[in-house]
């Protein structure tokens, strides 16, 4: 552990959109009452505010005169290892960094980001929860986090495309759409990539995947480390410019999205015109324009809702593409969960939590919270956007012994394909 | 007691002297933040960030309980929403529609206004002591904030009550003589004058920072903020 | 100077025994007898403490005691306070009390001038030292000495030579009071009031610029009637007439209450006769009797007559900030140009800091 290093990169993190944040804070606490962790068990650790403690406390003894002068009077005291490992396991394994502090917040405090700066430091620190990091370094040497290595992966493509007889267009040069999927869909829902297949034939999309730029999820990024969030992307950005297409596409996985999309033209060189788009969108685009056409009712039994994925909704936008999906799909069977949309709860598996162990009894707890809005409406069948919900919401049913249905709404559009 | 030399002295050089610090520290505090550096955002927009803008600025203005955003927000808290709510708005009034304090103003200023009755004033002053009563209590025993509560926070709320407390002490000739109440009700406000700078409660001047980067991230993404 | 009561004064100048009643029970409402002060303190003998009124008791201690000699010392002053209370609009009263002292010295008033009268002066304390009254106008230059002299002796050395022989010490108008309008920045001649400098024994203020007519002799009246000065407040001034403040009885005050102001003199409010607060009237700290007594024998006083009151019975009220500030505004507050050196200072201070941390910044090293 090099706790200096945390310190470090909190200083190196600290400019000015950090630092009016931390002094805009008023510790009103009501940030407390977005989290989900803290709602599930209401231990107040888990606050936002609380979790940004050391960066404001680095910021305010390094950067502060006042913070100075109490540094050295001794009235404050320095952070020491055991703060890092105190913190390190709440900023791992107590939050998923879907920002609904955020948006609670009457100061508008971006917490999200802020603690995903905590998780860089920590990173650097060499204070990751070990669950995590293996799976961080898999994906540096085998460039996937769930084993999905090349022959792995070559394989299961084969296997897919022969199972479900699709073409998966591999390796095309002058294709317009690069499509990277994750590994969990690769490993967990194989039926989710034939699914996309079929959809994007049907679309009439030049697409390909990649055998280098295959895989879309990014544990550096939800290790917070800057070196590999820029590595995995990078490999993505490589394959693209080899190929020439003219866009990326995110299959259904949000924080890659949130990397690629959102943050990757902030910290590197990403190659100049590449269109990064989520298949959420593309569905909605394509059901829009009318390239696809759906069964209308084809999914009208029981009571349908929909789960919206932090990072693809809240953090990405596609709001009303599922929603103009479901429509046609399940016209009379479709219901709101509340709160929903932009102010909709994390399901609690995200942020890299589903790979820690360690952090189950965390994410079933929260997981409670997602089953009382389920319970609340009837509901029998769930449809999101993203994998890493559905693996935690599959999972968390599971354990729960509940009587819901979990789909991916990709699927769903692929099986009601006229 | 010599209140009215002591009074002299809280009305002129010491409010003086609060003022220029005030001044002072809040440009200091101002040039500290706003001078560590600020990166250009490369990444292309989805939506508009000046949208996101308006309405997360909106959000903060638009705040009655009916509202969806303030349900979701306050829900859980409705002790945060109705007292840190009533205690705003009625510092609001108190500080610019009350008429003793909108002369001060004009003093200051050259501009005056028109001014609410003195019972409608009065009325808030009551009912934004009583928030602030509520708000200390809250902060006693809330989970959350005993956690995060500091000796600054105890501090920001005493420096702010003093004013309130004397002030209407004062309205009311509640301890003779008037210039003890005038007195104590100065020094209150100049010791708050002083405070303000160094501590959190400059936060209305770092409201317009998080408010416009909360706006501006949300709109990037073309969610409403 | 004669022996006899001041009844038998009265009586010898006309006034009937009926008349004479009712003035006392004027008198008595001036002073704001409704409760007796403790009557063995008032060293009123036995007999008259079963008296059934206040105005009876007045009359009685009037009709009994004989006339108190009075020295009038004028140092800085511009006379009001002698002007005000020789034109007072109620001779009978006035004049009631009055005559019942004896002014043996008055600079503006006697006839006599020069050494004849500073002579009849130092006989007068002599003869009945320990027994008169000391009344004293207009502020005592400490500073520049020279600006007052009289008879080529500094007013500082004419007031403590006076108010050694003195039973009390009364001081009337502001400048006696608390130094006036020669006290006000810069103060030049070093202006103070008399109990700066009368310290070893009571002096009772009556203030104002001027001071009350009867305000003045109703106190007077108190220590003729009852041998002793009424119950004074943290300023000595007499609390009958200075308990409460102008704000506190003005006939305006459901006009402040209901916030209607007049914002400019002969606008709309101003004509309709709403409170003056927005133009600067002092009444919310200024204790005085002018809301309630009022002036020219209680015909009116500034703020019915349409101008916001000064403060006039407070001390330094000439600084007090201006007489159209608000009441509420401070009294000195910083310049353009010193906020805008505070606001660079900071911002300087600021920037260093930031610059600092900036280099802090870059030269943090993590692999």
């Amino acid at each position: 552990m090099n706790t200096q290093h945390a310190l470090d990169t909190f200083v190196e993190e600290t400019g000015g959109w950090v630092a009016s944040q931390l002094e805009a804070c008023t510790r009103c606490g009501i940030c407390a009452e977005a989290c989900h962790f803290y709602e599930a068990t209401g231990n107040p650790e888990f606050a936002p505010v609380w979790k940004v403690e050391l960066l404001k406390r680095t910021y305010e003894q390094r950067f502060t005169l006042s913070g100075k002068a109490k540094l050295a009077l001794g009235v404050e005291k320095r952070i020491t290892d055991a703060d890092i490992a105190a913190w390190s396991k709440i900023v791992y394994e107590a939050c998923t960094m879907c920002n609904k502090c955020a948006m609670v917040c009457p100061m508008g405090i971006q917490l999200g980001p802020i603690i995903h700066d905590v998780r860089t430091a920590m990173s650097n620190a060499g204070v990751v929860p070990e669950d995590l990091m293996a799976a961080v370094n898999k994906q540096v040497q085998e460039g996937s986090p769930l084993g999905a290595t090349q022959s792995v992966w070559e394989q299961r493509m084969e296997w897919i495309a022969d199972e479900w007889e699709v073409e998966i267009p591999t390796d095309v040069k002058g294709a317009d759409t690069l499509v990277v999927f994750t590994s969990i869909e690769i490993m967990k829902f194989p039926e989710n990539i034939a699914a996309i297949a079929k959809i994007l034939h049907k679309g009439g999309e030049k697409w390909t995947v990649s055998s280098k730029g295959r895989e879309v999820v990014n544990f550096g990024f939800y290790e917070g480390n800057s070196a590999r969030t820029k590595l995995f992307m990078k490999r993505l950005f490589d394959a693209a410019v080899e190929l020439g297409v003219k866009r990326l596409m995110v299959t259904e996985c949000g924080h890659a999205y949130d990397a690629l999309r959102w943050t990757a033209a902030n910290i590197m060189d990403v190659p100049a015109g590449l269109e990064i788009v989520h298949i959420a969108g593309v569905l909605g685009d394509y059901v829009r324009t009318g390239r696809i056409k759906l069964k209308k009712g084809a999914f009208d039994e029981g009571t349908v809702t929909f789960h919206d994925a932090c990072k693809i909704q809240r953090r990405g936008s596609h709001i009303k593409e599922p929603r103009e999906i479901l429509k046609i799909l399940a016209p009379n069977s479709f219901k709101e969960m509340s709160p929903s949309r932009e102010q909709s709860i994390c399901c609690g598996g995200g942020g890299g939590i589903i790979a820690i162990k360690e952090a189950d009894p965390l994410r079933y707890a929260v997981f409670e919270l997602k089953m009382d809005q389920l319970k609340n409406i009837g509901a029998t069948t769930v449809t999101m956007t993203c994998s890493n919900c559905r693996l935690q919401f599959t999972d968390s049913v599971e354990h729960f012994h509940l009587d819901v249905k979990v789909r991916g709404l990709s699927q769903m559009v692929a099986d009601a394909l006229e | 007691m010599d209140w009215k030399g002591t009074l002299e002295f809280a009305r002129g050089p010491f409010f003086e002297v609060a003022l220029i610090v005030f001044v002072g520290g809040m440009a200091y505090r101002l040039m500290r933040v706003v001078l560590l550096g600020w990166s250009r955002d490369r990444v292309p927009s989805k939506g508009s960030k000046l949208k996101g803008v308006v309405i997360s600025f909106l959000k903060g203005i638009v705040i009655w309980p009916f509202v969806p955003w303030v349900k979701n927000t306050f829900g859980k808290k409705p002790v945060m929403y109705l007292a840190g709510g009533l205690f705003h708005f009625g510092l609001f009034v108190i500080i610019f529609l009350g008429t003793p304090h909108m002369l001060v103003w004009k003093s200051l200023t050259g501009y005056g206004w028109t001014t609410l009755p003195l019972p409608v004033v009065d009325w808030l002053a009551a009912v934004t002591i009583v928030a602030m009563a509520a708000l200390f209590i809250n902060r006693l025993v809330d989970p959350v904030l005993k956690l995060i509560t500091g000796p600054a926070e105890w501090l920001n709320w005493l420096f702010v009550f003093l004013p309130m407390v004397s002030g209407y002490a004062m309205t009311h000739h509640l301890i003779s003589p008037y210039e003890m109440l005038f007195s104590l009700h100065m020094i209150a406000v100049n010791v708050m004058l002083i405070w303000i700078p160094f501590s959190r409660i400059s936060h209305f001047m770092f409201y317009f920072f998080s408010k416009t980067i909360h706006g501006a991230q949300f709109g990037k993404r073309a969610v409403t903020p | 100077m004669s022996e006899e009561t001041m009844y038998q004064h009265l009586r010898r100048e006309g006034v009937t025994r009926r008349d004479f009643v009712k003035i006392c029970g004027l008198l008595a409402g001036a002073m704001g007898l409704n409760t007796f002060p403790p009557l063995r303190s008032s060293g009123l003998p036995q007999s008259l403490a079963g008296e059934p009124n206040p105005g009876s008791l007045v009359a009685r201690a009037l009709a009994s005691k004989p006339r108190v000699p009075v020295l009038w010392l004028e140092f800085q002053d511009c006379a009001g306070c002698s002007e005000a209370l020789t034109r007072s609009q109620s001779p009978t009263l006035i004049d009631l009390v009055l005559s019942k002292i004896s002014v043996e010295y008055h600079e503006t008033l006697s006839a006599a001038s020069g050494f004849q009268l500073e002579e009849n002066k130092m006989e007068i304390m002599k003869k009945y030292a320990g027994k008169y009254l000391l009344v004293v106008e207009g502020s005592v230059p400490t500073g520049a000495p020279e600006y007052c002299f009289i008879g080529g002796r500094s007013a500082e050395e004419l007031l403590l030579e006076a108010a050694k022989g003195a039973a009390a010490v009364i001081a009337t108008g502001n400048c006696a009071t608390f130094g006036g309008i020669p006290k006000a920045k810069p103060n030049p001649t070093g202006a103070k009031g008399v109990s700066e400098i009368v310290r070893d024994k009571p002096v009772v203020n009556i203030s104002g610029c001027p001071a009350i007519p009867e305000v003045f002799t109703g106190t007077l009246a108190h220590f003729i009637v009852f041998g002793a000065l009424p119950e004074l407040d943290r300023l000595n001034r007499p609390l009958a007439f200075y308990g409460n403040t102008i704000h506190d009885r003005c006939l305006r005050r459901a006009f402040y209450e209901a916030g209607k102001f007049a914002l400019s003199f002969d606008d709309e409010g101003a004509r309709k006769g709403w409170c003056l607060y927005k133009l600067g009237c002092k009444g919310p700290t200024t204790y005085n009797a002018c809301a309630s007594m009022k002036w020219d024998g209680g015909l009116s006083f500034p703020v019915q007559s349409g101008h916001p009151c000064l403060g006039c019975s407070e001390p330094n009220f000439w600084d007090g900030g201006g007489f159209y500030q608000g009441q509420s505004t401070p009294l000195s507050k910083p310049t353009l140009t010193a906020l805008g050196v505070a606001a660079a200072a900071g911002a300087v201070v600021g920037a260093a800091v930031a610059a600092t941390n900036r280099s802090t910044k870059k030269h943090v090293t993590i692999e």
